[in-house]
């Protein structure tokens, strides 16, 4: 069914069709319109799920975390401040290895207090072993948390998918709301391998030393890795079911069958905005190919070398900042792109950070980027876009 | 830790868990404090002077065990009918729920109990004790007579009750008024009290056709005479006044004097007010004068507010200077205006003429009703507090001097010795009286007594303790607001009791305060906090991380498994009512 629907809302009902059982979450701006509706949903008797009400987002995550510990879906949402403060149950939900699905709006960490668009709250969270997609629709939203609880029980690793804060969070866009028949045919429940049974009491999560904590962080490793396997198997599946796919990586040339010399790589939003400044700057005769980035983990360092090589420059525009190095997507391009094609000949990297706390990043702000990247003198290790030095 | 024989991560669940229960790892011996189950003490119960057990009550009542919560009132006081009326219920003043936000109305629960019990035909359990064959002689049967009777009895001593009036009761009988306790309910909790086999000699008066030879043959005598001497006005024309009490008593006789047009009551306590609504039934038009303020009248909140509802003027610093007859009939009554004396401390401030001119009051009846002195009867020689020495809080006796040497014990209480003269006093006076002569008659120093059974430190005590009951097991500490976990607790209104309407509280003597649906009941009781006593809430069970809370859900019982409770003390910070305590681990 066509609906106009506001990101957040289109997250919450992806929530209410995944037929998700537990729901615990802690308000915080931008975030909260998807758990206010779900509270409305369960509260309506729509959605049969337990709604439980905390003091914080830590305990949102411990709440969540009890939950799927008994073997049920559940879910939760946050951003910014409140996803730092979930750090500590983050790393204990994925060596848990509890397949919790979340709703990450991007939002800027203060202070100076900013509820505006920023990656680094997400990105921040990058090494707690939970997988993470950047959407750049709402459209992809709402698949994105179907396609999320599909491979989190696959691979029993929780996930992250990851939406802008207001530009996706709070406009509203048409949304085709898949029916659920059809979600429960891609979706079936969850048969979680190991569950607490009060009548076959365990310790679980318990002390692991030295003897065995390795192959714990190892079997992790692995299903990260089934997880970079299976992730186009289960985008096939969906795109047969529901007729729309979302690539981990995708190339979207500025003329079809050529390559131009220069790739721009963009994740989020940010990419809606980079398709209008392709088609501008080609009218202009300016040609730059668009790759979006949509996986960050598992990270896909062979789709990402595989695209990427080719191209005689890579400028990489992140809306997150790691101090003391760069943008953290051209930070692990780069890795990827380190061992370089045949004869080690690697692309020139232009590492773009931009656009942080909200700040707009027009298709003025793509094509001044494109233009910076345009080749002569060498690229610095990071690229400032419209910040007055 | 195991060695290692793993041969591959395929071999490992997805995260670390023990193969089998964990039940062998004995956590207990972690714990270095020790939480454990103690009931403490309500602060209603300790400011109740009849020590009732009031968060049982409630607890029973939330339950609908009405029945057993009103067998458990009559534990400590046998007149729940009588105080759920028309008692001061200084529980609710020092109610923790009214710092939450309003006091628990216990007396509506009080009541409630009380007529459910009735309408139910309930009983008290049969009489048990053996005989002890020792006599005990009560003069007064008023609410301190008649519950030193009860008790004694129920402990097998044989009782005789006399009274200068034909009914029980006392003041309860002949003062009180009907709209505020019917006789019928009052006749039910008497009736209770004689039918144990107290031996109840009517119209016998102390001094007159009751002699201290006829008591001689008893082990212990208890006075409990009352107050039923009028406090003279003082003033000239003092004689053209009318007694207040004497008015209450014709019409609780069923004797209704005539009285129409303007009448004037002088006085500020229950008595006077009683004495003004009373008249208003009457077809009178009373005004109440009062000498000190509004706030300084000694009239309960209830009565006044009672009668300001029924529209009744009450004019204040205005004490009564003579009173004169008027040609033609009536009277004029002529008042001095008063002022504060102010910068005075403590009690009732003092009030002196203020020197405006006097304020003058055509009526037709002046009834006085400014308090009340001990009943005639009493022995020369010992109708002086200085001849009876404290025995009790409410109780004292009758030093055996001279001709009192060779009498058997005599100990004085009710209104006699009360500075509060209230019902619920006078009950814990009878309270006090049983068990100094049950002591006595026992061979026993009821000195030794006292402090295992006080409640609290206010003076009241429990004869559930007395007796050994259940509450010997609970600590003396009085819980305070601050130690209550008040999260656990939500606001709920309180229920006031409804009352009839003014046009039927002016014309007639129904009681003003309706029935009261059980319901209403069930809902009041459970606003109870429960303070200091385990109501099975569980909060304890469900937040113990260490499963060490174990319930035997048929009896009702909670224990701590100290093999595996590591001592954290969450569930003595969740307790909601400060049952649990946590300790030191002895060493």
């Amino acid at each position: 069914m066509r609906r106009v629907l506001e990101g957040s809302h289109a997250v919450s009902h992806a929530v209410d069709l995944a037929r998700v059982q537990v729901i615990s979450a802690y308000p915080i701006t931008p975030q909260t319109h998807i758990v206010e509706l779900l509270a409305e949903l369960v509260a309506d008797g729509v959605l049969d799920a337990r709604y439980v009400r905390v003091e914080s987002e830590h305990s949102a995550m411990a709440a969540v975390i009890g939950a799927a510990s008994a073997g049920a879906r559940t879910f939760t949402a946050s951003s910014s401040h409140g996803l730092a403060l979930m750090h500590e149950m983050l790393h204990w939900a994925a060596g848990a290895r509890l397949p919790i699905v979340m709703a990450e709006v991007n939002r800027a960490l203060g202070p100076g207090w900013n509820i505006w668009a920023d990656q680094t709250d997400s990105l921040s969270q990058r090494d707690t072993g939970w997988m993470q997609v950047y959407c750049e629709d709402v459209q992809e939203v709402l698949d994105s948390i179907l396609i999320a609880y599909r491979l989190a029980e696959s691979v029993s690793l929780p996930m992250m998918v990851v939406l802008d804060a207001f530009f996706l969070s709070h406009t509203y866009e048409p949304v085709d709301v898949p029916s659920q028949d059809a979600v429960d045919t891609f979706l079936p429940p969850w048969n979680p391998p190991e569950v607490l049974d009060p009548a076959n009491p365990k310790a679980f999560n318990q002390l692991a030393g030295p003897d065995y904590y390795m192959e714990f962080r190892y079997k992790m490793q692995q299903a990260m890795e089934e997880a970079l396997r299976l992730y186009p198997v289960v985008d096939d599946e969906y795109r047969a079911l529901f007729g729309r796919s979302y690539p981990m990586l995708e190339v979207l040339p500025a003329r079809e069958g050529e390559r131009a010399p220069l790739a721009l790589v963009t994740t989020g939003s940010v990419t809606g905005t980079a398709r209008v400044a392709q088609q501008e700057l080609r009218e202009r005769g300016v040609s730059f190919d668009l790759v979006k980035l949509r996986l960050f983990r598992p990270f896909p360092q062979d789709e990402v070398r595989r695209a990427l090589v080719p191209y005689e420059r890579v400028a990489i525009l992140d809306r997150n900042l790691s101090f003391g190095y760069g943008g953290i997507f051209a930070q692990e391009i780069r890795s990827a792109l380190a061992a370089g094609g045949k004869g080690g000949r690697a692309p020139a990297v232009y590492p773009f950070v931009a656009g942080l706390g909200g700040r707009d990043i027009t298709p003025a702000t793509i094509a001044a980027v494109v233009e910076r990247a345009g080749g002569g003198g060498p690229p610095g290790d990071i690229l400032w876009v419209d910040v007055r030095e | 830790m195991s060695p290692v024989s793993l041969r591959g991560a395929s071999e490992l669940p997805l995260c670390s868990r023990s193969a089998d229960t964990m039940l062998w790892n004995r956590t207990g011996s972690w714990r270095f404090l020790r939480p454990r189950y103690q009931d403490k003490t309500a602060p209603c119960s300790e400011a109740c002077p009849a020590g009732e057990d009031v968060a049982r009550v409630q607890l029973l009542a939330g339950q609908g065990a009405f029945e057993e919560a009103w067998v458990r009132i009559r534990e400590e006081n046998p007149f729940p009918g009588v105080c759920g009326r028309v008692c001061y219920h200084p529980c609710e003043g020092s109610c923790n729920r009214g710092e939450y936000d309003a006091p628990v109305s216990v007396s509506s629960l009080e009541r409630f109990l009380a007529d459910h019990a009735r309408r139910r035909g309930a009983a008290p359990p049969p009489l048990e004790a053996p005989s002890t064959g020792r006599r005990v002689a009560v003069v007064g049967a008023g609410p301190a007579g008649l519950t030193a009777a009860w008790f004694l009895r129920r402990w097998g001593h044989e009782v005789e009750l006399f009274d200068a009036r034909e009914e029980p009761g006392g003041l309860l009988r002949y003062a009180i008024p009907e709209y505020r306790l019917p006789t019928d309910v009052l006749g039910w909790e008497t009736a209770m009290v004689l039918a144990d086999g107290v031996r109840f000699h009517p119209g016998r008066t102390l001094g007159e056709d009751l002699a201290w030879d006829d008591l001689a043959g008893h082990d212990a005598v208890f006075l409990a005479l009352g107050h039923w001497t009028p406090a003279p006005l003082g003033v000239e024309g003092e004689d053209l006044a009318r007694d207040g009490l004497a008015l209450l008593e014709a019409v609780r006789r069923g004797n209704t004097p005539a009285v129409r047009g303007p009448v004037a009551v002088v006085g500020g306590g229950n008595t006077a007010l009683d004495v003004a609504r009373t008249l208003l039934r009457l077809g009178a038009e009373p005004t109440v004068y009062y000498r000190r303020r509004l706030e300084d009248m000694p009239a309960l909140p209830d009565e006044k507010e009672e009668l300001r509802e029924e529209g009744i003027p009450i004019r204040t610093l205005l004490a009564p200077r003579g009173i004169a007859a008027r040609k033609g009939g009536g009277l004029r009554l002529a008042l001095s205006t008063m002022a504060v004396l102010e910068g005075e401390e403590g009690g009732r401030p003092r009030v002196v003429p203020s020197g405006h001119p006097d304020v003058l009051a055509d009526v037709e009846a002046v009834y006085a009703a400014i308090g009340a002195r001990p009943s005639p009867g009493l022995p020369a020689g010992a109708s002086d507090l200085g001849g009876w020495s404290p025995v009790g809080v409410h109780l004292r006796k009758v030093m055996p001097r001279g001709e009192w040497a060779s009498r058997p014990p005599v100990f004085v209480g009710g209104d006699l010795v009360n500075d509060r003269k209230a019902v619920v006093t006078a009950i814990a006076s009878g309270k006090e009286a049983a068990i100094a002569i049950d002591s006595l008659l026992r061979g026993r120093d009821s000195a030794e007594a006292w402090p295992a059974i006080r409640v609290g430190r206010k003076g009241a005590v429990s004869l559930n303790r007395f007796s050994g009951g259940d509450r010997t097991l609970r600590q003396d500490h009085v819980v305070r607001y601050e130690e209550l976990n008040t999260t656990y607790f939500q606001y709920l209104e309180r229920r006031e009791r409804p009352r009839i309407t003014l046009e039927e509280r002016r014309t007639g003597f129904d009681q003003v305060r309706m029935r009261i649906a059980a319901s209403m009941a069930l809902k009041e009781a459970e606003r109870c906090f429960h303070c200091g006593l385990c109501d099975h809430c569980d909060n304890c069970y469900l937040f113990c991380p260490d499963v060490s809370v174990l319930r035997d859900l048929r009896a009702g019982s909670r224990e701590i498994d100290y093999g595996y409770c590591k001592g954290c003390g969450v569930c003595v910070v969740e307790c909601p009512r400060n049952a649990m305590v946590l300790e030191e681990e002895p060493r």
